[in-house]
């Protein structure tokens, strides 16, 4: 939601002539001889109700920021327009009041509307700045004042902590009756699933419903070892065993005896590690890296792993042998996407949470935010919904989270949704910038990869990331 | 593949510390990867590097060293020829110039060496503001190498050059320089003293430029001492006379300090205040990205000492990334300390990985003992705060023994009280 304020005095020449609408504190930065470009926005912008204050000077805008005199900024943007607005998203980012961003440039390539979307910027202007331009941006602005709240539902009372297991659609019920099944026995698990869409959660819950839920839960990151360590922090070392090795220290195998041993991110260990687990796993025994001694460890293993372990096992990166050991039973977690209304139900559980660690009181969320929400990929499923629910908590002053309060990479994709893009649908070739920038990112912006993704050549996709500018 | 992987490949050979910079600079992480498991952790060697890409890059970087060496090589031969045309001053002065091309790039060894070879031609000679030159040079980069004692005989040399001279400047940079040597020590009687003579040469020669430098020095020192009165006094100066010379890149590091008064002051919003106004003035200056790093680097401290977590994570982030893209490799080091002590503060035991990266960076790159000092502690503190006090122990004594080799006695006082109070 827009917010209202009165204008600050002696700051601004803003325009009383606009009551009905809520009063938006306008900061111009015309840095580089854009102060020209900028002289009819200040008219413009009292007439549409907004209090403008204008600075030529990047420092003292710094300065305005720090203090929260300015819900929008309205910058122009010279020749390094890219970096000037990553710099400008960090710079709003950290000031009070998560002022919004709308930039003006000379020349836009569609790459550089792309990213500013991205960056959540509410519009890209073209230079010179038009009225009908800028009243749209700043009508855009004002329309989130029409969010209505819906309460959240309460919180399961039984899920609590940070490893709660939340939700109730039909993939997760599947879940729910393999680990009750699998809990009991012995039996050595692997969970499979996308990143963040919580192994560790079941691992854990698959541990305390068992019989050594009295014992420790050991958990190894092995995608987060380095190489050189990871025999080490597993097996354990003894004092001088390697440069480093300053004290005695027992493995992970070892402090996990008597209770479960998580093997997170298992298939990102080396092919000659994977043979000391295998040994370990099937003599139930092991060797502090420096020491001779035999240690009999009895743990129940559980490993977890976001890739699939046959093509790893076929590319010959993962041992087929230590597969079959792991994958006695296998859980399989659904993506966030296919998990319907337990969007809603996690979201409410972490604002449940989040309120307690941040003393706030939020019962509600807004229907816009809710739809940012439901539209979004999620590729980092409930972890990335996590992280965005607490970056809300942290910044909302009332009680509904609001589209304002989401992370700017989130309220860009507000402009996709239903009713929001005033400029009406979209051109084929900017469905076609689109696609190609998802593409890339999902390549890590590697060409040949997102080309053969795209079904077409190499060059031909060099060519067109050129004439879009991506 | 991993970087990780990549560098085991890769001979650890001084000639190859382009490519490596290069592998750094090019390697990346998708998004997805910053939400896996192990995301929180993610290192530079944890990134992804492809070989093609690093083939298609590779001219570049070849490019890059191929004119740093022309360079060198033309400084050389300007130096020879002026030797032979009996002009050992303009030889001199290319030598140098040879040392401070070394020193941009963070090669301080070798540029050391260059400046070696310029102070003993420049010792010979009836002009003796060469000479000065060469000490003063010589006492940064022995001051930058964590090399307190070299620094401190080379800017006295320079000074009671300087003075015998009438070489104002040249006065001034020595009264600066082992100002700042008595500062890493500790020695703040000794600081004051100097800071105050060079203010004293620097308000006769009416060089405001200079004046704010000293009394950006003497801010930080009274922040040191914590007393933060005097620094802010001095910090407002500083900023009124660099703001007037016009030196823009200063008023950054100005309000860099004043973020740290700030800061201890427990003006949490004031001291994120400053580092951002610094971050703008940074901007508007000529872009330097190790400036860029130091002011995000205090930044993200805040965000932690205030428990703001999140926004320390995506600050640290940030840094990270400004240093990698900039081939910063050296300050990574720095980055992972902080990111270590991040997840301490956490309470999470996979911090470790990044104190162990820290440390492997500081042995690839052979950083300065101080340095190496400072991840020791930190890591000490990490392990003291996990509850495992013989590994705690460990460390903190290697930090205490480094830092008793170099002679930094502020930080040694640190470590000193940190041992103690793991005793008590």
């Amino acid at each position: 939601m827009t917010r209202s304020r009165g204008a600050a005095p002696g700051a601004t020449d803003a325009a009383d002539s606009a009551p009905r609408r809520p009063s938006l504190r306008l900061l111009a930065v015309g840095a580089g001889g854009g102060a020209a470009a900028l002289q009819s926005v200040r008219q413009w912008a009292a007439e549409t109700g907004a209090a403008f204050e204008y600075t030529p000077d990047l420092p003292s805008a710094a300065r305005r920021l720090a203090a929260g005199a300015c819900d929008v900024v309205l910058l122009v943007l010279g020749d390094r327009a890219d970096e000037e607005l990553a710099w400008w998203a960090d710079a709003v980012r950290g000031a009070p009041q998560s002022p919004r961003l709308i930039a003006c440039v000379q020349h836009a390539s569609m790459g550089l509307v792309l990213r500013a979307e991205k960056l959540g910027i509410v519009d890209l202007l073209s230079l010179p700045v038009s009225r009908d331009a800028l009243t749209r941006a700043l009508e855009r602005l004002r329309a989130a004042t029409g969010e209505t709240g819906i309460p959240l539902p309460a919180a399961d009372p039984t899920a609590t902590g940070q490893y709660a297991l939340v939700g109730q659609s039909s993939a997760m019920l599947e879940v729910y009756k393999l680990l009750a099944r699998v809990a009991p026995s012995a039996a050595t698990v692997l969970i499979q699933g996308e990143s963040g869409t919580g192994k560790e959660v079941v691992a854990r819950a698959i541990h305390q419903q068992g019989p050594r839920a009295g014992s420790a839960f050991v958990a190894v990151n092995c995608a987060a070892i380095p190489e050189n360590l990871l025999e080490s922090e597993l097996f354990g070392h003894e004092k001088g065993a390697f440069t480093g090795a300053v004290t005695r220290k027992p493995g992970r195998f070892e402090l996990a005896v008597g209770g479960t041993l998580f093997l997170d991110e298992v298939a990102d260990m080396s092919l000659a590690l994977q043979a000391k687990i295998l040994r370990a796993v099937q003599e139930r025994e092991i060797e502090r890296v420096g020491g001779g001694e035999t240690i009999p460890v009895d743990v129940r293993l559980i490993a977890a792993t976001n890739r699939n372990l046959r093509d790893a096992i076929a590319a010959q990166r993962f041992r087929e042998d230590l597969y079959y050991r792991l994958a006695v039973v296998t859980i399989e977690l659904p993506r966030l996407r296919e998990r319907g209304d337990d969007l809603l139900l996690l979201a409410a559980h972490f604002v449940h949470q989040f309120n307690q660690r941040y003393a706030k009181s939020i019962g509600a969320i807004s229907d816009r935010a809710l739809d940012v929400l439901r539209q979004h990929d999620w590729i980092g499923n409930v972890r990335e919904l996590r992280n965005v629910i607490e970056r809300a908590v942290i910044v909302a002053t009332d009680a509904t989270l609001r589209v304002e309060h989401l992370p700017e990479e989130l309220r860009g994709e507000e402009a996709a949704l239903p009713g929001a893009a005033p400029g009406g649908l979209m051109t084929l070739a900017e469905a076609e910038a689109r696609h190609i920038t998802r593409v890339l990112a999902h390549t890590s912006g590697q060409i040949s990869a997102a080309a053969e993704l795209l079904g077409i050549h190499r060059n031909t996709l060099t060519r067109k990331i050129r004439e879009y500018g991506l | 593949m991993k970087v990780e992987q990549a560098l085991e490949l890769l001979p650890d050979l001084e000639a190859l510390a382009p490519l490596r910079a290069l592998l750094f600079s090019i390697s990346r992480t998708d998004d997805r990867g910053m939400w896996a498991s192990a995301g929180p952790y993610l290192t530079v060697g944890k990134r992804d590097v492809s070989p093609a890409e690093l083939r298609r890059q590779l001219n570049r970087a070849v490019r890059v060293v191929t004119d740093h060496v022309q360079k060198l090589f033309t400084l050389y031969v300007d130096a020879l020829e002026h030797q032979e045309a009996g002009d050992s001053r303009a030889a001199v002065t290319a030598l140098l110039a040879a040392g401070r091309l070394e020193e941009r790039l963070g090669r301080l060894r070798q540029a050391e060496s260059w400046c070696a070879v310029a102070l003993g031609i420049a010792a010979g000679l009836q002009d003796r503001r060469p000479e000065v030159e060469a000490l003063s040079a010589l006492g940064r980069l022995c001051l930058s190498l964590g090399r307190y004692e070299d620094s401190a005989r080379n800017y006295q040399r320079a000074l009671a050059l300087a003075e015998a001279e009438f070489d104002q400047a040249g006065a001034i940079a020595a009264c600066l320089g082992l100002g700042a040597v008595a500062l890493e020590r500790g020695e703040w009687t000794g600081v004051q003293a100097w800071y105050n003579r060079g203010l004293r040469q620097a308000e006769a020669a009416s060089d405001g430029g200079m004046l704010g430098r000293i009394h950006h020095s003497l801010g930080e020192l009274a922040r040191r001492r914590g007393d933060a009165t005097a620094a802010s006094e001095h910090l407002r100066q500083a900023r009124e006379r660099l703001e007037a010379a016009g030196d823009e890149q200063e008023v950054a590091r100005v309000l860099n300090t004043q973020g740290q008064v700030d800061a201890a002051l427990g003006r949490g919003a004031a001291a994120t205040a400053a580092y951002r106004e610094g971050l703008a003035w940074a901007r508007r200056a000529e872009r330097d990205h190790g400036l860029e790093v130091t002011i995000r680097l205090n930044l993200s401290h805040q965000h932690i000492d205030s428990g703001q977590f999140l926004e320390a994570e995506e600050e640290i982030r940030r840094t990270e990334q400004v240093a990698i893209g900039a081939s910063l490799t050296g300050r990574l080091v720095q980055i992972y300390t902080l990111f270590g002590r991040l997840r301490g503060r956490q309470g999470e035991d996979t911090g470790f990985v990044f104190f162990e990266q820290a440390l492997e960076l500081a042995r690839q790159l052979q950083c300065a003992p101080l340095v190496l000092a400072q991840v020791f502690y930190e890591y000490g503190v990490f392990k003291e705060a996990l509850g495992q006090a013989e590994e705690a122990r460990a460390y903190l004594e290697r930090a205490r023994e480094l830092l008793e080799a170099t002679g930094g006695h502020a930080e040694l006082e640190r470590v000193k009280a940190e041992l103690e109070r793991l005793t008590a």
